[in-house]
């Protein structure tokens, strides 16, 4: 209890350090939303003309004022106006993370159910063909980049059969489950396929690593059956790595997913935090960074809480 | 005339009621499903610049006149319009029939507000700069306006048929709700907008130049041009706007698809900078501009989709470019000039470019860099974030600069703010010389158009020889669409208008 | 060199050993520019060329030939990735050894900043690195190389906390070992198979990541090639000149495939716990 204390509250200090890093950053990146909105057409601009513009886009302040302001925004709940969308950023972020969180969770449910048993069965046929064959598709899962991949999807089931899930008119889980699954199983494909090939390499070199272990030689040689040694005892400690690594890559995809969002053209948090950069949009930059580091450090502390949970002989907070 | 309700069942019922003469205007679809990669950036109609968000307010709001597949000023909000004699008077007769989306009629007062807007500096609308010759407006009557001129200023008419000088309500600029909801004069009214994933509009029943040909428009975000491809060959979307040549090649090589393409306005340019040493040399540039193969950059880059150009690019006042200085490569008086400037052995510098805007800026900038290397100049290519780029570019801030520049149906409204030596953009452009100001000047208030394409032409000429930079070509703009869509008009300016009257057979 | 024969004693070590080497070579060959043809010399009268006799693997956009071009782009992803993943794995340890070893204050000061670090979208944090500083080889490597720091300053400092605690570094000190030999002797060694592991990995990543920053314009800068940018200019065109897409695309996997299986093997050489007689 003590321990989920202590974590939470480093929560605040490195969400500050997130916002002032994240703060600086993008107002250092030349250009702004007046650029952005006008392009080069932002030379015909009088000072005055780029002054109230200034104003309006709320970048007339010295920095560490408009810091300040946000700062204490966020502190109300506000997270600032979006100029782009012209509304709350914590609303447009609402809005567009449940699509994040179900492809985040529809690509971990595939590499799971694919690659733990695929790593297990790996491990137990440690360096024979059938070992290599699981490696080899595994690797060769995780050397393919995802917009390789997914333009070759949308290709080969476009040119070779006309048909594709509906691109562009999002819908999301509540309004048309099935046409919702038809929208995101691709994507969910795409990035499950690379997600899948790591589960499989840390879950077979973790059970290798298991079976090796002094307590595992111990039941076997006090005679348990192979499959009881690999279920009972090797495979809680072998899924630790499988978590750490799953943890992380969940909190990376809900993140967002930029390029597989931008080759699905699917609405989703990452693509919104690309465009914001791109259109200078800082409140929604900041406040998007911000919403997704937040997730990051939830996942993280759930990951840490659940080796309590697979290995009793961690405890936390001993470190 | 009788009016869709806006159900695809009863357009057909009906259809089959009366029989097969009513199909092709009772049979259309209610909806067109329409894609582009690029999505409008904002609402404002006096702010917003960007391609994109043109496409998308024209669509919405209306100026008082508008340009034709020709680029002849043809009647919008007004009926017609007039020039007093010495030009410095222009008076518009409004449609009566012109209405808002929110019910009102569009009257004189309306434009004077929005016309105020623009000027006024604290808008921001960067279109003001085409309009500081205007020195005062008068509402004689609820549909005429005039507008006094402080000087004669015959390219204004022009540039009033940008959606930058779209007509607004009077109420709405009061209420300070411009740029937050859409209301305009034009075929269809923005229903719902979610940035950077899609638009929906429906058609505009008030709309004076009506019925449009569809029944609502849907506009999704695809932001990888493949994937528009694909989502055409899936059925999924009617009508697309492309960019990337290299995709939109793609499209005539589907049975059930059809590209349209159409020369534009906008050039492809490699400005050089010349207030960077050696670019400030005159024999320096000429020696860039005698080196490079305009037609291999064109067929290279952009396979060949376009044409080279010289600085005019408006179809009536374009003259022959192989007749303009070095159209055709000479490396040998490349390299003299070279020499006689003192730079036999070559230099080095740096261009930039845009990343993916336009999409072939990488490409064209590899092709340029190579045939440059054979006059010995060593270019760095330094391709950019596209605002990282503007700013750059706007500072001045490098040795030459890959660009995408928009064109105008008007040489002087195109041109003034880079080569009059009072151009808002002379720290861009960094050269001006008394030709190039007094040409422009003097085709800014001639109003015969074979003086004005002759006046016009030596500024190309001029402007050719001493090649502060150097103009490549221009290429099309494509729209791809499925065949059973008709009726619409591409025009060189890029606008998509005409999707008003576009319609969708089953 | 005894390591040398381990790996080519190792089953999987020997397929992985010969393709890293043989991507070594490919990548020497092509900086001392034993390419076919000129890798940017544009041929233009031969634009999009299928693979033929003259042109192995065909020739892009430009007439460019695109085998000579993937020997140099190999040779740029290897630097690309091997430098990044030297400065992540590098200051990674230095910083993971530090916090482990200097405890309390220090360990919360750094571990802090790592997860300010990791907790920030990693494509966004290399997309502002390298708008600040501007795209070019090596802002890649800096970019790639700091986000891929805090997962390398994590995998050092656990083990590093454990091995701390652990008796043989106790008895070490007792035995009146310098702090110095400690730290380089026993836990070092002990850290090298999670290093070794992870370096192989991050390699991979590292070369994706590469690849993905070229699909958003923001890696290595035309004309030069990389296996990345090749394969994200390849994707317009990938109906019209597949080959395009193709040999890259091979390449890059096949790259990959290679650290992996060395990765494994050199991971069963190294580890003490899983150190099994290589079969």
């Amino acid at each position: 209890m003590t321990y989920l204390m202590r974590r939470l509250a480093t929560f605040p200090l490195v969400l500050l350090g997130v916002s002032i890093l994240v703060f600086v950053a993008i107002r250092m990146v030349p250009g702004d939303a007046i650029t952005a909105m006008l392009g080069t057409e932002a030379g015909l601009l009088t000072p005055q003309q780029r002054q109230s513009l200034a104003a309006y886009f709320g970048i007339d302040q010295p920095w560490l004022v408009q810091y300040w302001r946000w700062l204490l925004g966020v502190f109300q709940g506000n997270l600032g106006i979006s100029v782009t969308y012209g509304r709350p950023v914590l609303d447009v972020i609402l809005e567009r993370f449940p699509l994040t969180l179900e492809l985040a969770l529809m690509s971990m449910i595939i590499a799971l159910a694919v690659g733990v048993p695929a790593g297990i069965f790996a491990a137990t046929r440690n360096e024979r063909p059938s070992d290599l064959g699981v490696r080899v598709i595994a690797m060769i899962g995780q050397s393919t980049p995802s917009f390789v991949l997914g333009l070759l999807i949308i290709y080969t089931l476009s040119a070779g059969f006309g048909v594709l899930p509906a691109m562009g008119a999002f819908v999301p889980l509540w309004q048309d489950p099935l046409r919702n699954l038809g929208q995101l199983i691709l994507p969910a494909l795409t990035l499950g396929f690379a997600f899948a090939a790591s589960v499989t390499r840390i879950s077979r070199s973790a059970m290798l690593d298991v079976l090796s272990d002094d307590y595992v030689r111990t039941a076997r040689s006090k005679g348990a059956s192979a499959r009881s040694v690999i279920w009972r005892h090797a495979l809680p400690n072998a899924l630790i790595p499988v978590v750490t690594l799953s943890g992380i890559e969940f909190g990376y995809l809900l993140g967002g997913a930029v390029i597989v969002e931008q080759v699905f053209a699917l609405p989703g948090l990452g693509r919104m935090v690309l465009d914001a950069i791109l259109q200078r949009d800082y409140a929604l930059v900041q406040g998007c960074v911000l919403f997704i580091a937040f997730n990051f450090m939830i996942i993280n502390l759930l990951v840490d809480l659940a080796y309590v949970l697979l290995d009793p002989r961690i405890r936390l907070g001993e470190q | 005339m009788v009016y869709r309700t806006g159900r695809l069942l009863s357009g057909i019922a009906l259809a089959a009621m009366v029989g097969i003469a009513t199909v092709s205007t009772q049979a259309s679809a209610a909806t067109l499903h329409m894609a582009w990669s690029q999505d409008a950036t904002g609402l404002d109609p006096h702010k917003q610049t960007a391609f994109s968000s043109l496409r998308l307010l024209e669509l919405v709001y209306e100026p008082l006149v508008r340009l034709d597949a020709q680029l002849q000023i043809v009647p919008a909000i007004a009926d017609s319009w007039q020039f007093s004699k010495d030009a410095k008077e222009l008076t518009f007769k409004l449609n009566p029939k012109a209405k808002f989306q929110n019910g009102a009629a569009v009257t004189a007062a309306d434009v004077k507000a929005s016309f105020e807007r623009i000027l006024d500096e604290k808008t921001g609308a960067a279109a003001r700069a085409n309009f500081l010759s205007i020195a005062s407006i008068d509402t004689p009557d609820t549909t005429t306006v005039v507008f006094h001129l402080s000087q004669p200023d015959v390219p204004i008419l022009t540039a009033m048929s940008d959606v930058n000088a779209a007509i607004v309500p009077a109420s709405e600029i009061a209420a300070g709700s411009i740029g937050i909801k859409a209301v305009g004069s034009g075929p269809f009214k923005l229903d719902k907008w979610d940035p950077n994933a899609k638009e929906v509009l429906s058609a505009n029943k008030d709309w004076a130049g009506g019925p449009t040909g569809v029944d609502g428009i849907e506009i999704s975000v695809l932001p990888d041009e493949a994937s528009i491809l694909a989502a055409m060959r899936a059925k999924q979307v009617d009508f697309a706007l492309l960019n990337d040549p290299l995709v939109a090649t793609l499209v005539p090589k589907e049975p059930t698809l059809q590209l349209n393409r159409e020369p534009v306005l906008a050039y492809h340019v490699l400005q050089l900078n010349p207030s960077r040493k050696p670019m400030t040399e005159l024999k320096v540039r000429q020696a860039i501009s005698c080196a490079i193969d305009r037609q291999e950059v064109l067929d290279t880059a952009s396979l060949g989709e376009g044409k080279v150009t010289g600085p005019l690019t408006i179809p009536a006042l374009a003259t022959d470019p192989s007749a303009l200085f070095c159209y055709k490569r000479d490396v040998e008086k490349a390299k003299k000039l070279m020499a006689e400037a003192g730079h036999a052995d070559g230099f080095s510098a740096t261009v930039i470019g845009a990343t993916g805007e336009p999409p072939t800026a990488a490409a064209e900038a590899q092709v340029i860099q190579s045939q440059l290397a054979e006059i010995g100049i060593k270019l760095d290519i330094k391709m950019m974030e596209l605002n990282v780029y503007v700013d750059a570019w706007l500072k001045g801030d490098f040795d030459m600069a890959i660009a995408l520049n928009g064109g105008r149906a008007d040489p002087y409204t195109m041109y003034n703010r880079y080569w009059t030596k009072a151009g808002n953009l002379q720290k861009v452009a960094n050269y001006i010389d008394d030709t190039l100001d007094s040409l422009m000047q003097k085709g800014r208030v001639e109003t015969d158009p074979a003086e004005r394409k002759a006046t016009f032409g030596e500024f190309e000429k001029h402007l050719a020889e001493v090649s502060p930079w150097i103009w490549l070509y221009t290429s099309y703009s494509y729209t791809a669409q499925q065949k059973n869509v008709e009726g619409f008009v591409p025009t060189p300016t890029g606008t998509l208008f005409s999707l008003a009257k576009v319609t969708v057979k089953q | 060199m005894r390591m040398v024969r381990a790996v080519f004693s190792h089953g999987s070590g020997r397929i992985g050993g010969a393709i890293v080497g043989f991507y070594l070579l490919v990548a020497v060959l092509g900086m001392v520019g034993l390419t076919p043809h000129d890798p940017l010399a544009q041929f233009r009268i031969d634009r999009l060329h299928a693979p033929s006799a003259a042109y192995w693997m065909g020739t892009d956009l430009f007439g460019r030939d695109v085998a000579s071009r993937l020997m140099v782009g190999v040779g740029q992803s290897f630097i690309v990735a091997f430098l990044s993943v030297a400065f992540a794995s590098l200051a990674g340890t230095v910083l993971g050894l530090a916090a482990a070893w200097l405890g309390r204050r220090w360990d919360g000061i750094v571990m802090r900043v790592m997860d300010v670090l990791l907790a920030f979208p990693a494509i966004l944090l290399a997309l502002l690195i390298v708008a600040v500083a501007g795209p070019g080889t090596w802002t890649s490597v800096v970019a790639i190389g700091i986000v891929y720091t805090p997962i390398f300053t994590r995998i050092v400092r656990g083990p590093a906390l454990s091995l701390k605690a652990r008796e043989f570094v106790d008895a070490a000190r007792t035995f009146g070992s310098s702090t110095h030999y400690i730290v380089t002797r026993h836990l070092l060694l002990n850290l090298v198979a999670p290093l070794t592991v992870q370096v192989t990995l991050a390699l991979a990543w590292a070369l994706l990541t590469e690849a993905g920053l070229s699909f958003l314009g923001l890696g290595t800068q035309p004309p030069a090639a990389s296996l990345g940018l090749m394969l994200s200019d390849s994707r317009k065109l990938m109906e019209t000149a597949p080959w395009l897409m193709i040999f890259p695309g091979l390449a890059i996997m096949i790259s990959i495939l290679g650290f992996n299986l060395l990765g494994d093997a050199l991971r069963d050489i190294l580890d003490p716990r899983t150190r099994r007689s290589p079969a």
